[in-house]
């Protein structure tokens, strides 16, 4: 720092400017951490601080509604900002509500990447901080799969209100939106667009009466995701994007993983350049805290998964739904 | 500094604050409607400070994302007892603003956004309220108390985003001058709000 040592003084003479924010930011921030270290008591910097609140309503300023879209932009940067950083301690310690991550994933945190939203460069550095996890992730034991299983049962009995429900979908939907504004490829746009509709067709199935629905995270180092919903008769609609094209004999392979059970194969799919797929998978009991996970298979028809999980997500019912 | 030498305490807080900080121990939850309701609260006056401040309607945009953002990953930070909920919710998309202009403006120093520490979020950490409760007309007649230049002087800082040394050389004014104007016209908007001058006249001490 060149800035001359802060003293009491000096501090006085800055504190109108600090509470208007009109110093040059090197004086605010020797003025904070003088504020910060002081032993002399500053009442100034409060008693000129707390009238700087009514310049807000003195002006005579014309309340201008931000366009619609701005909502959708914050909510699916918060969700994109939630679904890498989960708080599951915060929630702790408020009133007996448990905080409702949008993707419990295990894998979430390691999939920080995996949401598309053009979100403040913060968010990208903080999510690559966090994702120090191998590339590929391995397929989980079984004490990992018990482990979930053990979490999704508590999170099951957290009752989530019907609006927070229904904002899980839109934040999904805006995420799904936003990630369209950095599209400029045509076949990205044909992507963009089979991705919509493919969408649609989760929606459709999550609005049917008792079905759950699953957020797909993408693997650490992938960006591969989705979102899905499981049907009545336990198959799942899937709507992914950002998926690694397939070659030759490659296939994309669901897995339906139940407690400790072994994974159960539900069907695969082949993803042109797009990157886009709209898949629903075979019947199969997929109760809730189920993991729905997605694995690149050297080749069709393997009973067991070969290949790394690109992505993944739990299967989550709706509210005051048993399973 | 204590509570007890501000002597506000006797304000007590609407049921609107309340309910705000009710809202704000969801979000510091990660409840994501909870968020929305913040924003649906607070997306007008929060979008026309940042409109007023950048007049720049995309900037404004970005300004808001970013403030309520913050507020989404800092709500922890927020100190109940110090002001409501939507002081601190404002406060942080007005310095936002500010910082998005000054940024805009080739000469001013600032540091990259990677190298602002977290609490510039706050950047003027007093949320205390006097104006919570007070409607418009009181507050305009304060303002009124105040002469032209100490006006003057405290809008191109708030609104225009100035620091005193821009407002001096803008002005004309020497640096000094300008500094006394700033303090004198909060001061007077203090006494003509709440009728003290906040240490017993000890903050006015100075002359100009």
């Amino acid at each position: 720092m060149t800035e001359p040592t802060m003293t009491c003084d000096l501090a006085r003479d800055l504190a109108g400017g600090y509470v208007l924010g009109a110093l040059e930011r090197s004086e605010e921030t020797a003025v904070r951490d003088h504020l910060a270290t002081c032993a002399e008591p500053h009442p100034e910097f409060a008693a000129l601080g707390e009238v700087v609140p009514s310049l807000l309503a003195l002006d005579d300023m014309v309340l201008v509604e931000p366009p619609a879209s701005l909502g959708a932009r914050i909510m699916a940067a918060a969700a994109a900002d939630l679904a890498a950083n989960p708080r599951v301690a915060a929630g702790a310690s408020v009133s007996g509500q448990g905080p409702v991550p949008l993707a419990p994933a295990p894998m979430s945190a390691a999939a920080a990447g995996s949401v598309v939203v053009p979100a403040p460069a913060s968010v990208a550095a903080a999510s690559s901080d966090r994702a120090g996890v191998s590339p590929a992730i391995p397929f989980p034991t079984a004490e990992e799969r018990a482990d979930r299983a053990e979490r999704a049962g508590g999170a099951s009995r957290t009752r989530a209100s019907r609006f927070d429900w229904a904002l899980r979908i839109a934040a999904v939907i805006a995420i799904v939106a936003v990630g369209g504004w950095g599209l400029n490829l045509q076949r990205q746009l044909d992507g963009a667009h089979r991705f919509e509709s493919a969408v649609a067709a989760v929606v459709q199935t999550a609005a049917q009466p008792g079905a759950k629905t699953i957020v797909l995270a993408a693997a650490s180092g992938g960006s591969a995701s989705g979102i899905g919903a499981v049907a009545g008769d336990g198959s799942v609609v899937l709507a992914m994007h950002q998926l690694a094209a397939t070659n030759g004999s490659q296939v994309y392979e669901a897995w339906v993983i139940v407690g400790h059970d072994a994974p159960l194969a539900v069907g695969g799919f082949t993803v042109d350049g797009t990157g886009t797929a709209s898949f629903t998978t075979r019947p199969a009991t997929t109760p809730a805290g189920a993991t729905i996970a997605l694995t690149l298979e050297p080749n069709a028809g393997d009973t067991a998964p070969q290949g790394p999980v690109v992505s993944a997500g739990q299967a989550i019912a709706p509210p005051g739904h048993t399973n | 500094m204590s509570e007890s030498q501000i002597g506000l305490r006797g304000r007590t807080a609407s049921p609107a604050d309340d309910a705000d900080r009710a809202v704000l121990e969801l979000v510091i939850a990660g409840q994501l409607d909870a968020l929305q309701e913040l924003y649906d609260r607070y997306k007008s006056m929060a979008y026309s400070i940042a409109l007023r401040i950048t007049a720049d309607a995309s900037l404004a945009e970005d300004v808001v994302q970013d403030a309520f953002l913050g507020v989404w990953r800092n709500a922890g930070r927020y100190v109940e007892g110090r002001g409501s909920v939507k002081t601190w919710t404002l406060s942080i998309v007005h310095h936002r603003a500010v910082d998005a202009v000054r940024r805009r403006r080739p000469t001013t120093e600032l540091p990259e956004r990677e190298d602002v520490p977290p609490p510039a979020l706050q950047a003027p950490d007093i949320w205390h309220d006097v104006a919570a409760g007070l409607d418009r007309e009181e507050i305009a007649a304060a303002m009124a108390t105040l002469s032209d230049v100490q006006r003057e002087a405290i809008e191109l800082a708030y609104w225009g985003g100035l620091t005193q040394q821009e407002i001096s050389e803008r002005t004309g004014t020497p640096l000094g001058t300008v500094k006394s104007r700033v303090r004198l016209g909060l001061l007077a908007l203090r006494r003509a709000l709440v009728g003290d001058e906040g240490l017993a006249g000890g903050l006015a001490g100075d002359n100009s």
